[in-house]
């Protein structure tokens, strides 16, 4: 399964995408959390740290002059799989947090990361990992494919009129040229019933998962926990489990390589 | 345009996208104030810490950090520690905003007298007073 979250800045993606990766994990498959916010965040769901550099330059290496394809590539010897095991860093649960860093204004300091970060999700076997991806708020990078390794665009949506704009824009991925089987909208921080079916409305889109306003949630928020830590048995965590079950009957196996319209773009 | 453009006396307010990139591409000669914006939780003060070097580093004018959905001393104090040395607006947790949002409208017009639209009216005060 490879799901992709994305949405407005501060509609709860990385609060569920850690959420869901751990409870996805629990169930006993092998979870990554694919990160690609420059900016701190997804980590905190994790029961990890901020890891500024977690993949090293040293593992790539930069082409030749004159050669075709990306500047970087792993280096010689070093495959996906392996390179994940190496720097993907092991959070709660045995999740693997796949990050290219964290910036401070230097974009140049994660080139070779988002190089390796990028050939490890093209070259991952659809077969033995699930992809749970945090895609920073808005849609610059939707847009522009930083989502491709999913299957699946599940866009998360608060019940407000900026978010529902946000949302629709984002739906027209299901036109995009990266094929997605699916592009759902999950409700977050809903107060009641009739808010899904808002969301539902607004948005255009089917509602996969209504996650309800959790003040467990917020407060743990506060003091740095996850919400599988700080809120267990709330709301919210249960929304999620429903989502994670949700997905699994309905969107596992649902397989980019399978797709022949994708094969057909490539 | 914002670092080519003479704005005259026209108080220009700009809103950038979430993170430090934009502000990674302005210079100093652009801007007079820099507002960053936290929330008290540990993740959002990460990011504001790289924000508050980055607008140091490059002195791009007065820095002020508004602590935004406090719900009382904590959350301030939360903010404080984390952000040293950094003049500091509280603005509270406030319903009357979460309704705005829900309802499409703004919140100056929708509750004009609400606590957060208060310590944001007092914010705007404090920028134009100096």
């Amino acid at each position: 399964m490879r799901i992709a979250f994305v949405g407005k800045g501060g509609a709860g993606k990385s609060t569920i995408v850690g959420t869901f990766a751990r409870l996805l994990a629990r169930t006993g498959r092998d979870v990554v959390a694919v990160d690609s916010d420059p900016m701190p965040g997804l980590s905190f769901a994790l029961g990890l740290p901020v890891i500024e550099r977690p993949i090293p330059d040293d593992a790539v290496v930069e082409k030749a002059e004159g050669t075709e394809g990306p500047r970087y590539r792993l280096r010689p010897g070093l495959d996906a799989t392996a390179a994940l095991q190496a720097y993907g860093a092991l959070g709660a649960d045995g999740v693997r947090l796949l990050s290219f860093g964290k910036t401070r204004g230097d974009w140049g300091d994660i080139i070779r990361g988002q190089h390796a970060w990028s050939q490890i999700l093209d070259e991952l076997p659809h077969d033995r990992f699930d992809l749970i991806g945090d895609l920073p708020g808005g849609t610059r990078q939707p847009m522009t494919g930083w989502s491709k390794y999913a299957d699946v665009i599940a866009i998360v949506v608060e019940p407000t009129a900026k978010s529902f704009a946000t949302a629709r824009r984002l739906s027209s991925l299901r036109d995009s040229k990266w094929a997605y089987h699916h592009v759902v909208a999950v409700a977050n921080r809903i107060s009641e019933p009739a808010d899904t079916v808002t969301v539902a409305q607004r948005s255009g889109l089917r509602v996969v998962g209504a996650m309800p306003f959790d003040e467990g949630v917020a407060s743990a928020d506060r003091l740095g926990m996850a919400p599988l830590d700080g809120a267990p048995d709330g709301p919210f965590v249960a929304a999620v489990a429903a989502l994670v079950e949700y997905c699994v009957a309905r969107f596992d196996g649902s397989l980019k390589s399978q797709n022949p319209i994708k094969e057909a773009v490539a | 345009m914002l670092g080519s453009a003479n704005f005259g006396d026209v108080l220009v307010i700009a809103d950038l996208e979430a993170g430090i990139g934009t502000l990674t591409r302005l210079d100093a000669q652009s801007i007079d104030v820099v507002v960053v914006v936290v929330e008290p939780t540990p993740r959002s003060i990460d990011v504001a810490q790289r924000a508050v070097e980055l607008a140091t580093a490059r002195e791009q004018g007065r820095l002020i950090v508004v602590a935004n959905r406090v719900t009382g001393a904590a959350d301030v104090d939360r903010v404080a520690a984390g952000l040293p040395g950094c003049e500091i607006v509280a603005v509270p947790h406030d319903p009357a905003i979460m309704d705005a949002d829900r309802r499409g409208v703004s919140p100056l017009d929708s509750a004009p007298d609400s606590p957060a639209v208060i310590a944001l009216i007092g914010l705007a005060s404090r920028l134009v007073s100096s």
